[in-house]
């Protein structure tokens, strides 16, 4: 038997990890739509809302980025993320990613890398169109603990998506969810959050995920001192990433049938 | 069948009573054989008959019931790593991510078996696949044949002991079929081991050394095709369909039955 160049070893971690990102993110900057949800809508209602009074009626311009920042945030993930992990679901690229010798655990982390690099390129890109559409001048520290919150809310939002892709199977019916849900969390965070909907609404809005991460946003902007209520959004923020993240690792199908 | 003498090596694939469930139905029940060294392989069987799930359950994508999967004597659901490291896979239905063009997916799977290819490298493979003039487009943007090419290329891309290929023949033209079959050989030459499912009688005589037809999940028949034209000519069941000398089609619808499955 001449066999001898026939493979029979484990391939290394890392090359197959950085093909894998390298991958991931070629896919991420070929989809207009992630980009265009990430970044530009919420640029675009910055912009659009720096004009004449919209942003005193809207609660003041710490509220209208914080805003803008959760928005890019739960689109791209609720929408951007789920739909293109169901798709390749459905259409059997992740089938065909899973029999080859990477590990599991690595075709969703690289996705999930990609994924959070770039809500993050585009929160920094929309504080500082924030902050120069209304007129605000933040400090290294500032942006830097607006990086932090933005990674927090990626990862809490991502964790909410990879539930929904792990326990709803067609492509459709996560399309739909996805949507709906996106709704409903950004009007219990708002509505919720303004008070007129009563003091009940209230308290679950602000540890609703929207309503959490709104509030961090908006005192890191503000820099106002560290209250009890941010320990509380924190504290949910966090709570919800390990219990959804859990859920979509848990029972996460890989095939579409 | 007890073999007597212990061979060298352990055998490539080595399935003893593989049983595959989707919640409460069985659809592959006690499926046992083996695979050689430089063997092809061919697993035969209608619509539905349970190909595609006992491929699953080497591959690593469907959890057995019961039974053992053994490739080149690694246990695949012990150390399933290691044994995909030692696979090349062609599914029934599978796709490669839409937004990358040829090129970049040869690279993505290249470095997921740990072959690192440079774009010379690439050019020079698509070349001998035809595909050279393709390395910018999309998966989607290829012909069928084309796509099934790419596809072989990919399973084939580390050099893999045991070639796992689903129906690679469906869809392609007559002159595609035939290259198909010269590069599995030529991929036998270079000691590799090949199984695959295919609806053809033909193209099952003509490239594999044995065949096994399976249905409702159950192992019916295995041998050389010729063996089991001698094995069953008498079969009245075969007979019956038989029009003239009994052929490989009419043993294998002789066992199976006539009707058409869903
Ligand atoms: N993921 C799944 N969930 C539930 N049932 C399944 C699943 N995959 C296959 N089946 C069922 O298992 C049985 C065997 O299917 P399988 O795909 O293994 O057949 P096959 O021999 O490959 O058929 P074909 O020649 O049509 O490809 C079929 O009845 C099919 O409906
Ligand atoms: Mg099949």
């Amino acid at each position: 038997m001449t066999n001898t160049c026939v493979a029979t070893v484990r391939p290394p971690r890392g090359l197959a990890m950085g093909s894998l990102l390298r991958a991931d993110s070629i896919v991420m900057l070929n989809s207009k739509t992630s980009l265009v949800l990430s970044a530009l809508l919420p640029v675009v209602i910055l912009v659009v809302t720096s004009f004449g009074k919209a942003q005193s009626r809207l609660g003041g311009s710490n509220l209208l980025i914080s805003l803008a920042l959760t928005l890019g945030l739960l689109t791209s993930c609720l929408l951007g993320f789920t739909l293109a992990l169901a798709h390749d679901r459905e259409i059997g690229v992740l089938q065909r990613l899973r029999v080859t010798p990477a590990p599991n655990w690595m075709i969703m982390t690289s996705r999930l890398v990609v994924q959070i690099a770039t809500n993050l390129l585009a929160s920094i890109v929309v504080v500082i169109v924030g902050s120069i559409v209304h007129g605000l001048t933040l400090n290294i520290g500032q942006y830097l603990l607006v990086i932090t919150v933005a990674i927090l809310g990626a990862a809490m939002f991502l964790a909410i998506g990879q539930a929904l892709v792990g326990l709803v199977q067609s492509t459709n019916a996560v399309s739909a969810i996805g949507r709906l849900l996106m709704i409903f969390l950004l009007l219990l965070g708002l509505l919720g959050g303004s008070g007129i909907l009563g003091d009940a609404m209230q308290t679950i809005a602000d540890w609703s995920p929207v309503g959490a991460l709104l509030a961090l946003f908006s005192d890191v902007l503000n820099l106002s001192a560290w209250s009890g209520q941010d320990t509380y959004s924190l504290l949910a923020c966090v709570g919800y990433v390990v219990v959804f993240a859990f859920i979509g690792i848990r029972w996460f199908r890989w095939n579409s049938r | 069948m007890s073999e007597v003498n212990v061979p060298a090596q352990p055998p490539v694939l080595d399935i003893s009573d593989l049983r595959v469930a989707y919640g409460a139905r069985t659809v592959v029940d006690g499926v046992s054989f083996q695979i050689r060294r430089g063997e092809i392989f061919g697993l035969l069987g209608p619509n539905g008959a349970g190909k595609t799930s006992t491929l699953s359950a080497i591959e690593g994508l469907v959890a057995p019931k019961s039974g053992r999967l053994l490739v080149d004597g690694i246990d695949v659901q012990e150390e399933p790593l290691d044994a995909k490291a030692r696979l090349g896979v062609q599914l029934q239905s599978s796709s490669f991510q839409a937004e990358l063009t040829i090129q970049q997916i040869a690279r993505l799977y290249g470095g997921l078996y740990g072959v690192k290819l440079s774009r010379a490298q690439i050019g020079t493979s698509m070349r001998s696949i035809g595909l050279e003039e393709e390395l910018g487009k999309r998966f989607k943007q290829l012909s069928g044949g084309q796509q099934q090419r790419l596809a072989l290329f990919i399973a084939t891309i580390h050099n893999p002991l045991l070639l796992l290929l689903d129906e690679p023949t469906a869809g392609l033209d007559p002159q595609s079929r035939r290259g198909l079959w010269r590069r599995i050989e030529e991929l036998r030459g270079e000691g590799n081991s090949i199984l695959l499912t295919t609806h053809s009688m033909e193209e099952a005589q003509a490239v594999c050394d044995r065949v096994a037809i399976i249905d409702h999940g159950a192992l019916l028949t295995i041998g050389k095709p010729s063996e089991l034209i001698d094995k069953h000519r008498d079969d009245p069941r075969v007979l019956s369909v038989a029009h003239g000398a009994p052929t490989l089609e009419d043993v294998f619808i002789g066992l199976t039955g006539s009707e058409i499955r869903d």
